[in-house]
C-alpha cells in the first residue's frame, strides 16, 4: 500500500521569478500588472529584491484516488486525506529546493500564501493565470478562488542576499502551539 | 477541405500567446481581448504566420468562452465574432483556412470540479455556433488534459455545425494527461465521436512528443497532428529553450512516424513555421500501420480486447430484490457499492442495467454512469432496450463503452445502431430475431453475419460488433449447449468477430450450479468466447479465467495466475484462536466480512429491528465513546462504522427478501454549501449517520441553496445537515440557513466544517452545531426521538 501509493503520488510544481518593485499600493512584480497587497507581503519580503511564485499540486490523479478510496474505505480514505495535504506541502519544500539551487548565495524566505495574514485569497485566479497552471499543472480556480484538485497550493517564497528568519515555520509562529498534542509529547511536526 | 485521405503535409500556425507576449502583453493578462481592444496586432501576428507558410491560422478564440469572459464585460459572440473577422481578413487571398481555436474552459468538469458535462456543452455551443457564423472553415479543440471535457467541446461542433473538427490535447512524458487520460483511450474515444484529425499539441517539445505521437498513430485511423512547443520553458524567465531549426529538425521523424498535420504552440513563432516548411519540403504523408483491434475505454483504462475480458453482470436489477429496492430509493451508493465490489473481484467491463418497472431509464441511466465513474475506472457496458436510456448515458459516458444489445431485428438495428454509430460505442448483437432464438447455430450464425452487414452499413466499424450466441438452460433444452458451442465459435474462426455470452442461465434448475456453470465457460473459452458476462464475484468463474489465461498463453510467464494463488492458503487458514468473535467486538474492531456474517447468524435469533436497536447501536455508541474521550480516533470511529454498514447490508437484504418495510430511523439531507469542493468532512458524517439507521440523502458539495431547499421541501424532511471547509463560503452557509428559515415548515439545520464555530452557527440561525460526526448522532437522536 505505502509502495503503491509512493510510486502514484506525484507532485507537480511549476514557477516563475519576478524582481520586486515597491509602489504606494504594493508590491509590483516587474514586467506584470500583478501586485502583492498589505502589511504581511511587505514584511515577509522586507529584504528582497525578487520573489518566487510557484504552484504545486497532486494533480487531478490524487482526487481520483480519494474519490476511489471513499467509495471503498472511508477510514482508509481519511487517511488518505490527511496524507496527501502533507505530500503537497512536502512537494512545495522541493519547488523550494529547486527554486535555491538556481540562486545561490542567495536566501529564502519562509513561504507564505494568498488567504495567509492580509495577503487576499481574491489573489488566486490572477496568481494562477500569471504561473499559467492551468496548461502547466492542470490546476483550475472557482469563482470561490478554491483550487482544483484540491491538493493544491500556491506560494511566494522571497529571495534576499541575506539570511532570512524564520517567521511562518516552526512551533513559535504556530496557532497550535499551545494546544498541538505532539509538542506536549516533546515532539514536532513536520511543517 | 477534406482530410481523411491527405495527400501532402498540412502546415498549421505558430503561437499566439508567447507571440503577444514577447510583443509587450504581460503574463497573465486576456489576449482574447486584444481582439476587441488592437486587432491590427492580432492581424499582423496572422499574416506573418501565413507568409511563412502556415495554411491554417488558429483565431484569437482560445479562452473566448462564457466562463472566462465573464467578468469582461464583452459577449462570446462579440469576441468570436471580432476574433474570426480579422483571422478572415489576413487569410483574405492567401487560401490559408481560419480555425476557431477552442481551449479549455478553465474550471474542472465533474468528478474532478463541479462543472456538469451538460454545462460545458452549453458554454462550448456559444462558441461554436459564433464561430461558423463568423466564417471559421474549421473548428479546433486543443490543449485539452480531460477527454471529458474535449468529448463535450466535439459535441458541441458536430451537433451544432457543419464545421470539421481537430482536437488535440495535451499530454506528460509518461503518456497520460493531467487527469490521467492515455493516448490510446484518446485516440479510440474522439475517433468514434467523429473528430476529423487528433493529435497532440502543448506541454513538451518535439523531442519528447514523438514516442506518444508514434502510439497515436498506432491507435487510430485519422490524421494525426503535432502542434508541440518550443522545448521546455525556463522557469525563472520563461524562456523556451528550443531554436527553430532544431524544432523543425526534431519533428521530421514526426512526420516519416506517420503525422500529417504540423505546427507549433507556446513558444514558436513565425520563424519555426517557416523552417519547419523548409525542413518537411520533399515530404509526403508516410504510410501507416492504422488503428484497428477491438478496444472499449475508460480515460486512466484503455482496455484492448485481446485476450478473455471478463462483463461483471451485477449491476442489474433483475432477480435482485436489494437492488431493486436501491433503484426505486435512488440509492446510488448502493449501486456504486456493488460497481467497486466488481472492480475488485478482477472484472474488466462492467454491465450496467437499470431498467425496472418505476424507474425512468432515461434519467436514471446517466445518473448511474456519472455515479460509477466517479470512483471506478473500468469501461462500463450500457444494458437497454430504451434507445434514449441509451443515447443519454452513451452521452455521458466518459470514454468508449459497449452497447448491450441490438439483435438480428431490422427495427430494432435501425434503432440503436445510429446512436451506437454517433457515440463510436461497441455493440453487442443477440442471435435472434422476430422468429425468436434459432434452434441451430447455422441459424444463429447467419443472424450474426446479418448483424454484422447491417453495423457495416451504419459506419461501425467489424471490431465494435461482437455477437451473443445466446446461452440456453441446459436441463431444459439439453440439445442447445452444443449449438451454442458450435454458433460461437463459426461467428469467432468465419466472421473474427468479439464473442459475448453470459454463462450463468446454462445451469438453471441443476444442483450444485456452479460446476455445470464453470464447465459451460471453460467450454466457451475454449470455442472462442473473449467477452465472457459472468458474476466476477463467484470466485470459481474468475479461477477458471485465470487458469484459461494461463494455457491460452496470454497471461506471459502465469503472472497474473501465480499472483492470484500464492498465499491464499496462509490467509484462509488463520481462524482465531482466541474467545469467539461477537457482534459487537466486530464492530468495535471495524471487522466487516466478519460483522456481517456474525449478523447473519444473529438473525436467525431475532428481529432486524431488535438486532439494530440493541446490539447494532450500543456497540456504536462504545466506540463513539471512546472517540470522545480521545481512546479511539478517527479512523477507527469510520472502520466501526462501516463494519455497521456491512451489518445493515445484511439487514436491508433480509427486509427486502420478506418484502417488508425497511428499518429507517429519520430522513435528513446533508450537503457542502455553494462554492466549497471540500466533502470528505461531510462525507465522514454522512457514513456515520447511515450506520446509525438514519436515511440520509447526499446532494454533494457546491450546492446552491436553492436546491438544498426543493430537496428539503420535495422529501418533506426535518433535518438539514450542512457543511463549509471555508471562511470564503460561509456567506453561502448563512444564506442556505435564511431559505430554509423562511420556509412554512422550516426544517432543523445543524452545520459544522473546519471554520464554524459554535457562535457562528447561532449567529446565522442555525438549530445547532456540530464539532463532528459523533456529535450529529445526538442532534439526530434529538430530533428525530
Amino acid at each position: 500500500m505505502a509502495e503503491e501509493l509512493t510510486a502514484a503520488v506525484r507532485p507537480r510544481w511549476t514557477y516563475r521569478v519576478f524582481s520586486l518593485e515597491r509602489t504606494a499600493e504594493g508590491i509590483r512584480l516587474a514586467g506584470t500588472d500583478f501586485l502583492l497587497p498589505g502589511k504581511t507581503a511587505e514584511r515577509m519580503l522586507a529584504q528582497c529584491g525578487q520573489a518566487a511564485l510557484f504552484a504545486c499540486t497532486l494533480g487531478a490523479e490524487f482526487d481520483a484516488r480519494l474519490r476511489s478510496s471513499q467509495a471503498r474505505d472511508m477510514a482508509g480514505a481519511v487517511i488518505l486525506d490527511a496524507c496527501g495535504s502533507a505530500w503537497v506541502e512536502q512537494g512545495c519544500d522541493r519547488a523550494e529546493r529547486e527554486i535555491a539551487g538556481r540562486f545561490p548565495g542567495m536566501y529564502l524566505t519562509d513561504r507564505f500564501s494568498p488567504g495567509y495574514g492580509d495577503l487576499p485569497l481574491s489573489l488566486q485566479p490572477a496568481f494562477c493565470a500569471l504561473l499559467d497552471v492551468g496548461r502547466r499543472l492542470g490546476v483550475s480556480v472557482t469563482d470561490r478562488f478554491l483550487m482544483v484538485p484540491t491538493k493544491s497550493v500556491t506560494a511566494v517564497a522571497g529571495l534576499s542576499d541575506r539570511p532570512q528568519m524564520a517567521r511562518i515555520r516552526g512551533c513559535e509562529y504556530c496557532s497550535m502551539q499551545t494546544t498541538c498534542a505532539l509538542r506536549k509529547r516533546g515532539m514536532r511536526c513536520a511543517l | 477541405m477534406r482530410f481523411e485521405h491527405l495527400d501532402r503535409i498540412v502546415f498549421l500556425d505558430g503561437a499566439m500567446g508567447t507571440v503577444l507576449q514577447q510583443r509587450g502583453l504581460p503574463p497573465g493578462g486576456q489576449p482574447e481581448l486584444l481582439n476587441l481592444t488592437d486587432p491590427e496586432l492580432l492581424l499582423s501576428i496572422h499574416r506573418d504566420y501565413i507568409a511563412a507558410g502556415s495554411e491554417i491560422i488558429y483565431a484569437n478564440t482560445f479562452g473566448a468562452n462564457g466562463l472566462k469572459l465573464r467578468s469582461s464585460g464583452h459577449s462570446v459572440e462579440e469576441v468570436v465574432t471580432a476574433a474570426v473577422s480579422i483571422a478572415r481578413r489576413a487569410a483574405e487571398g492567401t487560401g490559408a483556412r481560419v480555425a476557431l481555436d477552442i481551449g479549455p474552459l478553465g474550471e474542472l468538469l465533474e468528478p474532478m470540479g463541479s462543472l456538469t458535462f451538460e454545462r460545458a456543452y452549453d458554454l462550448f455551443c456559444q462558441m461554436t455556433l459564433a464561430g461558423e457564423r463568423a466564417g471559421a472553415d474549421l473548428a479546433v479543440i486543443e490543449t485539452m488534459t480531460d477527454l471529458y471535457e474535449a468529448k463535450a467541446a466535439l459535441l458541441a461542433v458536430k451537433e451544432n455545425t457543419a464545421l470539421p473538427a481537430f482536437v488535440t490535447m495535451s499530454f506528460e512524458g509518461g503518456g497520460r494527461t493531467f487527469t490521467g487520460c492515455t493516448v490510446a483511450s484518446m485516440a479510440h474515444t474522439l475517433e468514434g465521436l467523429g473528430a476529423d484529425a487528433i493529435g497532440l499539441n502543448c506541454s513538451l517539445g518535439p523531442d519528447q512528443l514523438a514516442p506518444l505521437l508514434r502510439q497515436l498513430c498506432e491507435n487510430t485511423r485519422l490524421p494525426v497532428i503535432a502542434k508541440p512547443n518550443a522545448g521546455l520553458p525556463d522557469p525563472v524567465d520563461g524562456h523556451y529553450d528550443m531554436g527553430p531549426e532544431d524544432f523543425a529538425r526534431a519533428l521530421v521523424p514526426c512526420v516519416e512516424g506517420g503525422v500529417t498535420i504540423v505546427g507549433g504552440c507556446c513558444g514558436t513563432s513565425p520563424e519555426y513555421i517557416r523552417r519547419l516548411r523548409a525542413a518537411l519540403a520533399d515530404y509526403a504523408p508516410s504510410p501507416r500501420r492504422s488503428g484497428g483491434g477491438s478496444f472499449v475505454c475508460t480515460p486512466v483504462t484503455p482496455l484492448r480486447i485481446d485476450g478473455v475480458r471478463v462483463i461483471g453482470e451485477r449491476i442489474n436489477p433483475t432477480g435482485k430484490k436489494r437492488f431493486q429496492q436501491a433503484l426505486l430509493e435512488n440509492d446510488l451508493d448502493y449501486i456504486l457499492d456493488v460497481a467497486v465490489a466488481q472492480e475488485d473481484a478482477g472484472a474488466d467491463i462492467l454491465d450496467v442495467n437499470v431498467g425496472f418497472p418505476g424507474v425512468d431509464e432515461v434519467e436514471m441511466l446517466p445518473r448511474v454512469v456519472k455515479k460509477i465513474q466517479s470512483a471506478v475506472s473500468l469501461p462500463l457496458q450500457l444494458d437497454s432496450s430504451n434507445p434514449a436510456a441509451l443515447e443519454a448515458g452513451l452521452r455521458v459516458y466518459n470514454g468508449k463503452a459497449a452497447v448491450n444489445s441490438v439483435n438480428g431485428e431490422a427495427a430494432v438495428l435501425e434503432r440503436i445502431l445510429p446512436i451506437v454509430k454517433k457515440y463510436g460505442a461497441a455493440v453487442v448483437g443477440l442471435t435472434l430475431d422476430k422468429g425468436g432464438i434459432p434452434q441451430t447455430a447455422e441459424g444463429r450464425f447467419a443472424i450474426a453475419r446479418r448483424i454484422l452487414d447491417a453495423a457495416l452499413a451504419h459506419g461501425i466499424p467489424r471490431e465494435d460488433v461482437w455477437i451473443d450466441c445466446l446461452t440456453l438452460t441446459v436441463s431444459a433444452q439439453q440439445d442447445q449447449a452444443r449449438e451454442t458451442l458450435l454458433a460461437l465459435r463459426r461467428v469467432r474462426e468465419e466472421l473474427g468477430l468479439q464473442t459475448v455470452l453470459g454463462v450463468s442461465n446454462i445451469s438453471f434448475g441443476l444442483p450444485n450450479r456452479g460446476l455445470i456453470t464453470q464447465n459451460f465457460l471453460v467450454q466457451a473459452m475454449g470455442a472462442g468466447l473473449t467477452v465472457p458476462i459472468i458474476n466476477p464475484n463467484q470466485k470459481e468463474m474468475m479461477d477458471a479465467v485465470a487458469a484459461f489465461r494461463v494455457l491460452s498463453g496470454e497471461d506471459a510467464q502465469c503472472r497474473a495466475y501465480i499472483d492470484r494463488f500464492t498465499g491464499q492458503e496462509t490467509k484462509t487458514a488463520a481462524p482465531s484462536a482466541a474467545a469467539p468473535l461477537t457482534l459487537e467486538d466486530a464492530i468495535a474492531r471495524g471487522l466487516k466480512s466478519e460483522a456481517a456474517a456474525l449478523a447473519r447468524t444473529a438473525l436467525a435469533e431475532e428481529d432486524e429491528l431488535s438486532l439494530v436497536e440493541r446490539r447494532l447501536i450500543p456497540a456504536l455508541d462504545r466506540v463513539g465513546e471512546g472517540y470522545e474521550q480521545g481512546k479511539v480516533f478517527l479512523p477507527q470511529l469510520l472502520s466501526a462504522a462501516q463494519a455497521a454498514q456491512s451489518v445493515f447490508e445484511v439487514i436491508r437484504a433480509s427486509i427486502a427478501e420478506k418484502g417488508a418495510a425497511p428499518v429507517k430511523k429519520g430522513h435528513l439531507i446533508v450537503a457542502t454549501v455553494q462554492g466549497d469542493i471540500h466533502d470528505i468532512g461531510k462525507n465522514i458524517v454522512k457514513t456515520v449517520l447511515e450506520n446509525y439507521g438514519y436515511e440520509v440523502t447526499d446532494l454533494g458539495r457546491d450546492v446552491p441553496p436553492e436546491t438544498i431547499v426543493q430537496a428539503a421541501v420535495e422529501g418533506q424532511v426535518r433535518l438539514v445537515g450542512l457543511s463549509a471547509l471555508m471562511t470564503t463560503t460561509l456567506p453561502a452557509m448563512e444564506e442556505t440557513v435564511r431559505q430554509l428559515r423562511a420556509l412554512p415548515h422550516p426544517p432543523v439545520t445543524f452545520v459544522g466544517g473546519a471554520v464554524v464555530t459554535p457562535e457562528y452557527a447561532r449567529s446565522i440561525g442555525a438549530d445547532y452545531y456540530a464539532k463532528d460526526a459523533r456529535e450529529s448522532v445526538e442532534i439526530a437522536r434529538e430530533v428525530f426521538g
